[in-house]
């Protein structure tokens, strides 16, 4: 087997994702998912998150093949009960410092913010890396934490000191930095994503969608996506996988404006197949080319457990990852 | 009974897919499996984790990490499943999951509607229960930090309170605790009671005012909401109401959410119309109780509603006065045996009050 595979190698491979999750799955799971959440008065709640991302997970494939959650429902409740204790310990060293002055207690809640982000998203990305597997093969995160902090500061100092305008570079520069620590086995990941071309592109996008009324923004949308899609990239070796995003601007008018009509008109109830329109528009829309052999691919990443970082980010609603 | 099969196997060290036969016996609760070319393993069911879609089953082992089994066979995904069902490895939602939308739909309708039937006759009977337990203490604590943010912001006619104390001194207000009242200058036509005892009325309400029965209506219909702990009620209720809303809809999307928000909101304000009734029927009471010519209320009621053409309607937003308190007020009026006394005292109170 092995031989036979090493003759392949240098071939160009097909690839094709699919997502085969239903609306009527969805808001089956969604429906036992409120039930239990309302019996258990609210507690059921982490299990009920797993349960989604292992359905929406397992309906996604790479040529045939499942993708899997392996996160259990126990352990993102106790990443739950650790940001609560975070938080509390938090407020009462607020409640502390504001008796001294109240503006450094202010100043300290923003600082210690600030200081969470870096920690929930490398939290959040082993945590989620982990978890995910194909092929019986994991995925993981191999990001330093102090290192993150360190480059997060800086970016965050230079971002101040241009009054946000670096925040282009901030969001990219965290972009490239944690792509190309992302290992799915022996394949790692990278991207070449740059902050200058980021700020042009939604500069452009601002523009337009002002001078057009919004229209432009399904197309400024479509861009967004190519930037984030078309920078990926996936090295074994000698070998590699780009990513090309084939999503066009009318394509996102469709996916949006239908999911809205569909969101209002059944007050709310659709939103199960509004996402899962969502999830289909965005898998058929990677288009994957390259010579890596997915049939060879060696598990090396360790098992991990933690679920801090997936709650941190849930409980401060940050849309950084 | 025993079952033969072709599965497709992956090892977790290396992401190539191999070809294995499994026999499953479900006697013996195991899962026996020869990879073609390779070794045999035996799987036990209580080590076995499974997602099943359509008649595709991935079964997994915690002892052997990334390991997968797929077997594709919708006779063996089904046998498969009572025999983990039997073990006891299923999970409440797998097993609720496969009822099916119909059964799961109507589960849910059925149990929403409990809810929604706890939520409009139980709730208000749970939380005014829960509004008795709580101390006074907790009243006067809410009350007086209102009063002192009130206060703050809002101008004291010191002369007007003085007479309206000495107004109230003349009344038996069938208050339990000690109830303080104050006269803010303000051209909003307002007043409202706080739960500590604090009545507040904004002067405005009283410039329209050509009775003293108006006025005795007034204070009888506040002290009323005091005497029976209508805000303190309302917090509870609303507290609670936000609890049930917030726990069904917590996960639901923005629409929903604020469906309900709204629909939480509705149900307050027919709960401050439900206490409004309380306190119109308590203050005349208390009318009546003073030897007070009732009719006072309608008095006060009808003034109002004329000045709610021409200025800040803001007590009727508060306080909606419908036709419908107006002829309930008749109606207990004119079925009620009643003794009046005209009261010069207040009378004279009331005449200096207006004109200071």
């Amino acid at each position: 087997m092995e031989n036979l595979i090493s003759q392949n190698t240098n071939q160009t491979k097909n690839y094709c994702f699919e997502f085969f999750g239903k609306g009527s799955e969805y808001f089956t799971i969604m429906i036992v998912n409120m039930l239990l959440t309302v019996i258990t008065l609210g507690l059921y709640y982490p299990w009920a998150r797993a349960k989604v991302l292992r359905y929406i997970y397992g309906q996604t494939a790479l040529n045939n093949e499942r993708f899997h959650f392996a996160g259990t429902g126990k352990e993102i409740f106790i990443g739950f009960i650790k940001v609560i204790l975070f938080y509390i310990a938090l407020m009462i060293a607020y409640g502390l410092i504001s008796f001294v002055s109240p503006l450094l207690a202010v100043l300290f809640i923003y600082l210690a913010i600030f200081a969470l982000i870096p920690f929930a998203i490398h939290g959040s990305l082993r945590y989620k890396m982990s978890r995910t597997s194909y092929r019986g093969i994991r995925f993981g995160y191999r990001g330093d934490r102090n290192e993150l902090l360190k480059y997060f500061f800086k970016w965050m100092f230079f971002t101040i000191i241009t009054f946000g305008i670096y925040s282009a570079w901030l969001q990219m520069n965290l972009r490239r930095y944690t792509h190309q620590n992302i290992r799915y086995g022996d394949v790692e990941f990278s991207n070449n994503a740059n902050g200058g071309a980021w700020f042009l592109l939604n500069l452009k996008g601002y523009l337009l969608t002002i001078i057009t009324f919004g229209i432009y923004s399904f197309w400024w949308q479509s861009e967004i996506f190519a930037y984030y899609i078309n920078n990926m990239k996936m090295t074994k070796g000698e070998q590699n996988i780009k990513f090309n995003s084939t999503a066009t601007g009318s394509g996102f008018f469709g996916l949006l404006f239908v999911n809205l009509l569909i969101v209002v008109f059944t007050l709310g109830i659709g939103v199960a197949w509004a996402n899962i329109r969502t999830q289909k528009f965005i898998l058929d829309n990677i288009k994957m080319e390259g010579d890596i052999n997915i049939d060879d691919i060696h598990q090396t990443e360790e098992e991990y457990k933690n679920a801090f970082g997936e709650d941190a980010v849930d409980f401060f609603d940050i849309d950084l990852v | 009974m025993k079952n033969t099969i072709d599965a497709k196997y992956y090892d977790g060290k290396s992401s190539v897919s191999q070809i294995a036969t499994v026999v499953f016996d479900d006697t013996i609760n195991e899962l026996q499996f020869q990879i073609t070319g390779g070794i045999s393993l035996c799987w036990h069911l209580k080590d076995l984790q499974f997602e099943r879609y359509g008649g595709l089953l991935e079964v997994r082992n915690i002892n052997f990490p990334g390991a997968i089994l797929k077997i594709e066979n919708v006779y063996f995904s089904e046998k498969f499943y009572v025999a983990m069902k039997k073990n006891k490895r299923v999970d409440i939602h797998t097993r609720l999951l496969i009822l099916g939308l119909a059964k799961i739909s109507a589960i849910a309708v059925f149990l929403l509607s409990l809810i929604v039937l706890a939520y409009f006759y139980l709730l208000p009977r749970i939380s005014d229960k829960t509004a008795e337990l709580l101390p006074e203490s907790f009243d006067k604590l809410i009350g007086n930090t209102f009063m002192k943010t009130f206060i703050r912001e809002n101008d004291i006619d010191t002369a007007k309170t003085r007479y309206l104390k000495q107004f109230a001194g003349q009344l038996d207000l069938k208050n339990k605790n000690p109830l303080r009242f104050t006269v803010v200058k303000s051209k909003e036509v307002n007043a409202f009671a706080l739960p500590n005892g604090q009545i507040i009325l904004f002067s405005a309400i009283l410039e329209n005012m050509e009775s003293y029965e108006e006025l005795v209506a007034l204070l009888g219909h506040e002290a009323s909401h005091v005497n029976y702990r209508h805000s303190i009620k309302m917090l509870c209720r609303n507290l609670a109401g936000y609890m049930i809303v917030s726990l069904i809809f917590s996960d639901a999307n923005s629409v929903m959410a604020s469906l309900a928000d709204n629909a939480q909101q509705l149900n307050s304000l027919s709960y401050s119309r439900s206490f409004e009734q309380e306190a119109d029927e308590k203050g005349l009471d208390i009318l009546m109780h003073n030897n007070i010519n009732p009719n006072g209320m309608v008095k006060l009621f009808e003034q109002l509603e004329k000045r709610n053409k021409t200025s800040i309607p803001k007590m009727i937003s508060s306080h909606p006065l419908t036709k419908e308190r107006i002829d309930n007020m008749k109606k207990i009026i004119s079925e009620t045996v009643y003794k009046v006394n005209s009261n010069d005292k207040l009378s004279s109170i009331f005449n200096t009050l207006k004109t200071k």
